[in-house]
């Protein structure tokens, strides 16, 4: 199987074919490895935990960004595989990117609980509470694994390096969805600007490429409606109050409950 | 990062255009129609001059609203496809100044036009 | 953050951004809509340049349409082409307002299960798209046929 790979040494950029075998099981970050093993060990890429979970080896695999562990050479159906960095970011060394302003977007935009009275995330009386159904309403944007893919396939960020990008809007979002959260207010003074929410204009590629279904172009089309809806109703995303967030301790005389059972049915 | 100090929230002037762009979808489908076959006139009978004056004073203010909702929808519209574009600051402020004199040049004309007739 | 356009960002641009090959039908309307709309505003100045000469009478009218009739076919094939990005832009333009304003077409938030289709690009949306290709199309069609009989051809 012949690959293509897009090489850059910090100087001149090129395209280099190697030959590699490879079954149809084969994920692109075996190639990969393969070709630094036996062939080329100047080549760089990143990668980590090989199992689609760290995020690290974000690629663009015949013209469209993926994760090379999760693609396999069968579902490509081509003859030959053409890698190139991610689109849309500065490359360091061949399929290495660089990722700063990226992670500094996603800063940008806060993302961590936001609490009026900051005692709260300090000293705690009990758990927050957050029922099955508000765990519902932002757990599929909690999945981010920050690959960056999505800014390589926005055409947003083509154009724009100053949009924050699918990415940390998707996350503000998050946080803004969760009840446990109060900085709404605080957030949307970042995220209505000239370079922030307004320019996403749905497009929907960000969450075609997703690899862990965050549909990121969802969570921004919802934080344009609650901005909208703050705007105009001044509606503010409804936040559950602190008395019913605080997990009320169960009362002295209350039954215990069953300790759980470890037994598997029909032994083990 | 983004800038602090943008003089208007960028969500009022999308709330802007999305207004705009709802009373255009009835306003322009109304233009559209005065110039489509069902007035069951031909092509160059629509370009009469007659024809276009009387349209145009008729409806006269359906003519301005869709004058300004248009010119102003639509260089707010090139001004985002310029800011994405050119997003360096110093180009963003000559965006903005060239788009507002480019709506008061516009808007002037169109005015001017359906007062003076 | 001013001086990024300096450094050299791996395919970036004007072409990355308004090409969609490999990507989703969504992506597809987007670099239509931002065409579609970039021709309008370009023909709105020269059209309300035009309807200005009403106001200069009716010899400044004539020859205005004279200038524009020296261009023959062209004047309807550019006329057929701005009606059709009217046409698109204006109904593409009404399914952004559902998702944007609204929140609709989009699915509610749900636990990713793998293969992962995300909701947003899901049935609705399409549905959505293929109207307004369906609808513009005829709609297109009928005014290409209407400039064509004004041209004498049919």
């Amino acid at each position: 199987m012949k690959v293509r790979i897009r090489r850059f040494d910090g100087q001149k950029e090129w395209w280099q074919d190697y030959e590699v075998d490879a079954k149809p099981s084969d994920t692109v970050l075996d190639v990969l490895n393969r070709i630094r093993e036996k062939q080329d060990h100047t080549l760089a890429f990143r990668q980590s935990c090989q199992m689609g979970s760290c995020g690290s080896c974000g690629m663009v695999i015949n013209g469209l960004p993926a994760l090379a562990c999760q693609t396999r050479i069968g579902e490509l159906k081509t003859e030959s595989i053409r890698l190139e960095p991610l689109y849309n970011y500065k490359v360091i060394k061949d399929l290495v990117v660089d990722l700063n302003d990226f992670v500094n977007k996603h800063r940008s935009v806060k993302p961590w609980m936001i609490r009026k009275n900051p005692e709260e995330l300090e000293e705690a009386p009990t758990e927050f509470k957050v029922t099955p159904e508000q765990n519902l309403t932002f757990v599929q944007f909690d999945y981010c694994i920050m690959c960056g893919i999505c800014l390589a396939a926005c055409p947003t960020v083509a154009i724009d390096p100053l949009f924050l990008g699918p990415q940390a809007l998707g996350q503000a979002y998050r946080y803004i969805a969760d009840p446990r959260d109060e900085g709404f207010e605080e957030r949307i003074d970042i995220l209505d600007d000239s370079h922030g929410v307004w320019r996403c204009h749905f497009a929907g590629a960000c969450s075609y490429v997703c690899p862990k279904g965050v549909d990121p172009a969802k969570a921004i089309q919802y934080l344009k409606k609650d901005i909208l809806k703050y705007r105009l109703l001044h509606k503010k995303k409804a936040s559950t109050k602190p008395a019913e967030l605080v997990q009320k301790a169960p009362p002295p005389n209350a039954p215990k409950p069953p300790p759980f059972d470890f037994k598997v049915e029909g032994g083990v | 990062m983004p800038s602090k100090y943008s003089l208007l929230k960028e969500s009022w002037n999308m709330i802007l255009m999305y207004a705009l762009a709802l009373i255009m979808i009835f306003v322009l489908t109304f233009h559209l129609l005065l110039v489509s076959p069902l007035t069951g006139r031909t092509f160059d009978q629509l370009l009469n001059y007659n024809y276009v004056l009387q349209n145009l004073t008729y409806y006269r203010i359906v003519f301005g609203l869709l004058l300004y909702a248009a010119v102003i929808h639509g260089l707010n519209g090139l001004r985002i496809v310029l800011i994405e574009w050119l997003h360096v600051k110093r180009f963003q402020w000559a965006v903005n100044v060239i788009i507002v004199i480019l709506m008061a040049i516009l808007l002037a004309f169109g005015t001017y036009t359906l007062i003076v007739l | 953050m001013g001086e990024e356009k300096k450094e050299k960002r791996y395919k970036s641009g004007l072409l990355r951004s308004l090409w969609p090959y490999n990507f989703n039908v969504e992506r597809y309307t987007y670099t239509l809509h931002r065409i579609t709309g970039v021709i309008l505003i370009l023909y709105l100045m020269a059209h309300v340049f035009e309807i200005y000469h009403v106001a200069l009478g009716p010899v400044a009218w004539e020859q205005t349409m004279a200038l524009l009739g020296s261009l023959g076919i062209w004047e309807k094939i550019g006329l057929w082409i701005i009606a059709g990005s009217a046409l698109y832009h204006g109904a593409n333009g009404f399914r952004l307002i559902l998702n944007e304003v609204f929140g609709m077409l989009l699915g509610k938030p749900v636990l990713p299960e793998y293969p992962y289709t995300p909701t947003s690009l899901s049935r609705n949306q399409k549905i959505a798209i293929y109207l307004i290709v369906l609808v513009v199309e005829a709609l297109w069609i009928w005014a290409g046929i209407y400039l064509l009989w004004g041209l004498g051809i049919i």
